[in-house]
């Protein structure tokens, strides 16, 4: 099996989308010859051309209805949005526009539309360069919401994500854009809405996404040698969420942390609790832990930063929690 | 947040205390290090410190036995949230005002807190005093402790969850196994007494202490040795040490400890305690003092009494002795001893065996001094005799031994000189 890296991945899942499928174009601020800020685009513009990998206007705004409107006409825009951050210019465009389309013309147009993006904190980007606004997006019925955490994962998942007939938003993290991973010869494409029980265990279940996962990971390996057995679960789908195998996971370890980068209130992890709790009621022996960044802005000084965003002790220590473990 | 209030570990082995009463309100303002309430263990009452400042939020548990650990109050900002009260509280409201009407039925009435009802079932079965984790009249159990218990049948009253504020998790319902018959419905309850009958008082902790290490105490092999001493120099040295310390109240117990003391580390061998495995010879005189205090008999130590003057062991007896009747004694005062006297001189007793303080090897009881004619060189001599009896664990100490102890108590006192 190859391995790449998760910008190698995502970049792999773009060319060869845009060399099987005329439909597929790209769209995003300095994509072309930059290669996007970020890097993913690097050389596409030089196999695809700028028709096909299409440098726009700073404008999300713009960027976004227009990658809608072709959406509508039959095309499959995969429009990258430079920071996550400045999706809240593109909002209206996704939210009231493409999440709407389908349902208000009782299926007549539908929006086959990626929204690529990236945020995260961990290399002091400061307030505005860096939030995870994923709970913004799932939010919104119309939408598809994925994050994913691996090389794999990213590759397979933004295949299925080009090929629904549904507006999605896609989140990756800045910080894992380095990782390196197998991933198959051939791109499987992962279905939306499934999720990945990254490592097995008997005692806690967390549920993590993005670089949280990987924390939770680290964490799992440290509570193992204290004995306590960690299953560590991520949901690359956002919306649809799949309850099925993260209540499963519940049901059999009995105790839930839930972990994301994005600020603990009224997060997503708030929502993936309430399902765990709900359909889980019975099984459930402590309260459901979450963790994620403090309600504040990113402060830019890395000292700050890195108090603010959760990370590995953080899962740790919410994991020894729900078993009532101190260390 | 608001801080809870734990209740401390006082002592070695303690593993519940009894609430006597809150010396703050809920409401009012609590500085750190501030007495909170009074704690009743099995060995002392005594009074907990407040651990932070704030307002007195809650008081979770009123009065009543509680596990070591359990939150029995919450201190915080005025208005702050708080879990709801413990259904013990009212409970224990209403216990304590009848424990102060004696003649009223302790009785309590059955319907009122089944949690209760439950925890008398188990203390019968020797298990822990009652279950922790009921709040609010409701049990604070996780959801799947919930459905194991509903599924076998246990009834979860019955448990002490181990779970964060005594919650109680799966793993102790598990540990319950299966639930047996359903206890028989509680006969231990009290039948209310008509004037003129007999009064039922319930044991305090101190109390089935004395019970409990006194009838152990009963089943050691045990001798006693009676001397009698003639106090006439030990009095005039009592007299000329008060000349010397007026600001201490010097009496012949301190004397008494002093010599013991002096004595214990010339026969080391009877500074000792019995183990099944061993014997433990003690490097330092730690006496205890017998006190009739209101709760019951405790026994204080003065520790190292041998380093210590005849004024500075008056000036620690003194504290202790006045702390005790107060019951403001901590349990770091009671711990240890390895000898104890027990003086009812003042109670004008002749002479009395005294039983063992276990796991001390040895005890002095010591009556009344009496002007006694005494034949000496065939004249007939007015003495101030002090008869004292020696009682002690013949496991670990001998007939022989005792007697040589006894002796050397008894020229120290006659010819106090001899203990320098």
């Amino acid at each position: 099996m190859p391995e790449l890296t998760y910008r190698e991945a995502v970049r792999d899942a773009l060319s060869q989308a845009l060399r099987q499928d005329e439909d597929v174009f790209l769209m995003g601020e300095d994509i072309g010859e930059m290669g996007g800020s970020m890097g993913v685009t690097h050389g596409l513009l030089d196999e695809f051309g700028p028709e096909r990998v299409r440098n726009t206007p700073i404008s999300e705004m713009a960027l976004a209805g227009a990658a809608i409107g072709a959406a509508m006409q039959g095309m499959r825009p995969v429009a990258e949005i430079m920071y996550e951050d400045f999706m809240t210019l593109a909002s209206e465009q996704i939210v009231n526009q493409a999440a709407k389309a389908r349902y208000m013309s009782g299926g007549q147009l539908t929006v086959p539309v990626v929204f690529r993006t990236q945020g995260g904190a961990g290399w002091s980007p400061g307030a505005q360069h860096a939030q995870q606004l994923e709970s913004w997006f799932v939010h919104v019925p119309g939408l598809k919401v994925v994050f994913a955490s691996t090389p794999e994962d990213v590759r397979g998942l933004l295949w299925s994500a080009i090929y629904d007939d549904n507006p999605i938003v896609f989140f990756e993290h800045r910080t894992l854009y380095g990782i390196k991973g197998h991933v198959p010869e051939e791109i499987e494409p992962i279905p939306l809405g499934k999720a990945r029980v990254h490592r097995e265990g008997e005692d806690v279940t967390v549920v993590a996404t993005g670089r949280l996962v990987h924390e939770a990971l680290h964490a799992a390996e440290e509570a193992e040698k204290e004995g306590v057995s960690v299953e560590v679960v991520d949901p690359r789908t956002l919306q649809p969420l799949d309850e099925e195998t993260l209540v499963a996971s519940v049901r059999k370890t009995n105790r839930a942390v839930v972990a994301h980068e994005a600020v603990t209130r009224m997060g997503f992890g708030a929502e993936v609790a309430s399902v765990l709790q709900y359909q889980a009621f019975d099984w459930l022996d402590a309260p459901i832990e979450r963790v994620g960044a403090r309600f504040a802005p990113l402060p830019f000084a890395p000292v700050m930063e890195a108090f603010v965003v959760p990370h590995m002790e953080d899962v740790l220590a919410a994991v020894y929690r729900t078993v009532n473990k101190k260390i | 947040m608001a801080t809870e209030v734990i209740l401390p570990r006082l002592g070695q082995g303690m593993e519940a205390g009894t609430i006597v009463r809150w010396l703050k309100s809920e409401g009012e303002q609590v500085e750190k290090g501030e007495p909170l309430f009074e704690l009743d263990t099995d060995k002392v009452t005594q009074e907990v410190e407040a651990e932070a400042s704030g307002v007195l939020l809650r008081i979770a548990v009123a009065a009543g036995e509680v596990p070591v650990g359990e939150t029995v109050a919450f201190i915080g900002e005025a208005g702050e949230d708080v879990p709801a009260a413990d259904a013990r509280v009212e409970a224990e409201r209403g216990a304590a005002a009848s424990a102060e009407k004696p003649a009223a039925a302790p009785a309590r009435d059955p319907e009122r807190d089944r949690g209760r009802e439950a925890s008398v079932g188990a203390d019968a079965q020797g298990q822990s005093a009652f279950s922790a984790a009921i709040s609010n009249g409701r049990i604070k159990a996780s959801p799947l402790a919930r459905r194991i218990a509903r599924e076998r049948g246990v009834d979860l009253a019955s448990l002490r969850g181990t779970g964060p504020d005594g919650r109680i998790v799966a793993e102790d319902v598990e540990r319950a196994g299966p639930a047996g018959p359903a206890p028989a419905a509680a006969p231990a309850q009290a039948v209310p007494v008509a004037a003129g009958e007999i009064e039922r008082r319930p044991l305090s902790n101190v109390r089935k202490t004395i019970a409990r290490r006194l009838t152990q105490a009963w089943t050691v092999p045990a001798f006693m040795l009676t001397v009698q001493i003639d106090m006439s120099r030990a009095n005039a040295l009592v007299g000329g040490q008060r000349e010397l310390h007026p600001d201490v109240r010097i009496t012949v117990t301190d004397l008494l400890t002093k010599v013991c003391a002096q004595a214990l580390m010339r026969h080391r061998e009877m500074n000792v305690q019995f183990t099944d495995e061993e014997l433990l010879v003690f490097p330092s005189a730690d006496v205890g003092i017998a006190v009739a205090a209101p709760a019951g008999l405790v026994v204080p130590v003065v520790r190292g009494a041998e380093r210590l003057s005849v004024a500075e062991i008056a000036a620690v007896r003194t504290d202790l002795v006045g702390r005790a009747r107060d019951g403001k004694l901590r349990a770091e005062d009671l711990d240890g001893g390895t000898f104890t006297i027990s003086n009812l001189g003042m109670y004008d007793v002749d002479q009395f065996v005294a039983v063992l303080n276990p796991p001390q090897a040895s005890i002095l009881a010591v009556g009344a001094t009496r002007e006694t004619v005494v034949p000496r060189g065939g004249e007939l001599e007015v003495v101030p005799l002090m008869s004292v009896t020696l009682t002690c664990d013949h496991r670990a100490v001998d007939g022989a031994t005792g007697a040589e102890f006894l002796k050397s108590v008894k020229a120290f006192l006659e010819d106090p000189g001899l203990a320098l």
